[in-house]
């Protein structure tokens, strides 16, 4: 069995970002950490391949020349066997050029199953799963918080609006990770020192023959959020009663 | 990426994984540990399981083969969440460890490291007495040859990991003894563990200032008998091993007081921020940038010391006896300055352990004693400088 898995490095959430001059892009110095629903399907992965025998697994990773560093530190440190990275610009490509991209490294492939995680916690688009498995004609299972394998099938509990819902797909399928699915492990040393010797392939977007290879989505422009404006501190509770009534209508 | 603090990907990883570590689980745990004075041994066996117990063991021996610099980013980074257990790492894997790694042949490597690798057994070591500290030479503890044993008798007082709580001793120790009174050749070093008939508890270390997330205790030798085989190296022989190890033991004990620094300079910054006087945030106030300005510009100039002089440190030979007492000599005040500047910037808050700065300043004042005085880094350097003309 081969599984696909997903290796993204994200701008930190708890940095503090700066649009860039352009007003399309982000700049300055920004630390990256891996996408954390990316280290839920890695760990996924991980353990289907410590229950079973003959699990093959690999990392992809799509983006900057950094992105090979968290394939590595990120994936293979963990326990992964190998990586793939595919040297891309990360302000030109959008989710659907990102699935066609995972489309094409799973023509060469040929896995069991994709493991992504359900969305970046950057972009969050939360698309790349869904279109991956359009394009591929497989069967997806998205916002997973449990994976079990029963023959050529995976039994996936899905996280949905009101409560979980579980569902069978057949292999070869695509599952989305959510934040529940696991606890994702630490890299180990020794798992550092292993990770430099793994292979870890180097591809341009060129290498995958894509019908196309687009991107169709255009950033017109980015904003930073507007600050909080200050409260108002009320005299008593008649004012803040006859505010919520008057102004806020919600009492 | 590539920088002084992080020369290879690898250091950036091993980073990047003990900081991961230390905010989601060291950090959580610290205060609850300080106020109880509580050595979480659950949590220091997980240092095993990632890699950090013998890191700079060879693998061969169940260790992960590092270097110096890699040992002062797992000290900066545990002792930016909590230095009390940062302590207990280092007592256990530089004094214990790496000392035991160069100095023990290869039976008892293979008998002793992969256990204190793997987190199974706590380790410690003994050199300082009740009534010997910084004059080390003058320690009382002794070790008389019979036969295929020696007799063991005295104290070692300051143990950290001597206990691993209120009444049981740690797992095995290092432990510094007399075999002769020929100065110079005086020393010799052993390997004594838990259960040997002679060995007991003495006090276990109650009520200290700071570090009380490491235990502390006092080990008695009383007609102690060692086998032969658990000396290391020839006897006599162990002032070397133990000026050798008090190297790498400064460098890192200068280290935890960069994590200090740092995580005091965050919270003094970020408070500065968000408190306003006298309708403004209290960054504005000449006062308070005096202490973020000076913190930052300490806290840059120890960190480039640490890092410059651990690249430079070889943990096979000795020699850089200067720096290793200079950085600690300099780290240990700059990182109880700037926890002090915290507590003041913090006012009141800073006084209170919810803010952390207050327990950060008293695990801080320990370095300016424990591994060498301020005074003993002082007349070291002294000492070595009267040999250098020129400074280069």
């Amino acid at each position: 069995m081969k599984i696909l898995v997903s290796a993204k490095r994200v701008s930190d959430p708890n940095a503090r970002l700066q649009v860039a001059k352009d007003g399309k892009w982000i700049e300055g110095d920004v630390e990256y950490v891996m996408n954390y629903f990316c280290e839920n399907a890695i760990e996924c992965a991980l353990q289907i391949a410590e229950s079973q025998d003959g699990v093959e697994t690999v990392a992809v990773g799509i983006g900057d020349e950094d992105t090979a560093r968290f394939i590595r530190q990120g994936a293979l440190a963990r326990g992964i066997d190998r990586g793939i990275y595919v040297a891309a610009e990360e302000s030109e490509i959008d989710s659907d050029l990102i699935a066609r991209i995972y489309e094409g490294v799973v023509h060469r492939e040929r896995p069991d199953i994709v493991l992504i995680g359900k969305q970046a916690v950057d972009g969050d688009s939360n698309q790349v799963g869904q279109l991956l498995a359009e394009y591929l004609g497989w069967p997806q299972a998205t916002f997973a918080s449990k994976v079990e394998l029963q023959g050529d099938e995976a039994i996936v509990t899905r996280e949905v609006d009101g409560g979980l819902e579980v569902i069978a797909v057949s292999l070869p399928c695509v599952i989305t990770a959510d934040l529940r699915l696991n606890e994702p492990r630490y890299a180990s040393l020794a798992g550092i020192m292993k990770a430099k010797k793994k292979p870890l392939e180097e591809l341009e977007i060129d290498d995958l023959d894509l019908d196309d290879a687009d991107p169709k989505v255009k950033v017109v422009a980015l904003s930073t959020p507007s600050g909080r404006k200050a409260g108002v501190l009320v005299k008593d509770v008649d004012e803040l009663i006859a505010k919520l009534r008057g102004e806020a209508r919600v009492v | 990426m590539i920088d002084l603090y992080n020369p290879t990907e690898e250091h950036g990883a091993l980073r990047q994984m003990v900081r991961d570590f230390a905010e989601r689980e060291v950090g959580p745990q610290a205060a609850a540990s300080d106020r109880a004075e509580h050595f979480n041994v659950e949590l220091f066996r997980k240092l095993g399981d990632l890699g950090l117990l013998g890191l700079t063991v060879s693998e061969a021996y169940g260790g992960s083969g590092m270097d110096a610099v890699a040992a002062v980013i797992v000290h900066e980074e545990l002792s930016a969440q909590d230095p009390g257990f940062a302590l207990a790492y280092l007592a256990h894997s530089m004094l214990f460890a790496n000392n035991f790694y160069h100095n023990a042949n290869d039976e008892q490597r293979r008998r002793v490291l992969p256990k204190v690798c793997s987190g199974q057994w706590i380790a410690g070591m003994g050199m300082s007495e009740p009534h010997a500290g910084t004059d080390a030479l003058a320690m009382s503890t002794s070790a008389r040859r019979d036969g295929d044993d020696y007799v063991l008798n005295g104290a070692k007082m300051w143990i950290t990991n001597g206990a691993i709580n209120d009444t049981e001793l740690g797992d095995c120790f290092l432990i510094y003894a007399k075999t002769s009174d020929n100065r110079g050749r005086s020393l010799s070093s052993f390997l004594v563990e838990k259960g040997r008939p002679g060995f007991r508890l003495g006090q276990k270390i109650k009520d200290k200032l700071g570090m009380r997330a490491s235990p502390t205790a006092e080990l008695v030798f009383e007609d102690c008998r060692i086998p032969v085989t658990n000396r290391l190296g020839l006897e006599g022989e162990s002032t070397v091993h133990m000026m050798r190890n008090l190297e790498l033991e400064r460098l890192t004990l200068a280290a935890m007081s960069l994590g200090i620094a740092r995580r005091c300079l965050e919270i003094m910054n970020q408070y500065a921020t968000d408190r306003h006087a006298f309708g403004q945030s209290i960054r504005n106030f000449g006062q308070i940038q005096k202490y973020l300005g000076d913190s930052y510009a300490q806290w840059r100039a120890g960190r480039a010391y640490v890092y410059d002089t651990a690249a430079r440190l070889s943990l096979e030979s000795q020699g850089n006896r200067m720096d290793s007492d200079g950085v600690k000599l300099f780290c240990a005040t700059m990182g109880k300055d700037i926890a002090d500047n915290a507590i003041q910037v913090l006012g009141g808050y800073g006084y209170v352990g919810e803010y952390q700065v207050e327990r950060l300043w008293r695990d801080a004042k320990l370095l300016e004693i424990g591994g060498g005085t301020l005074e003993a880094h002082q007349k070291n350097i002294t000492n070595d400088l009267r040999r250098v003309g020129v400074l280069r």
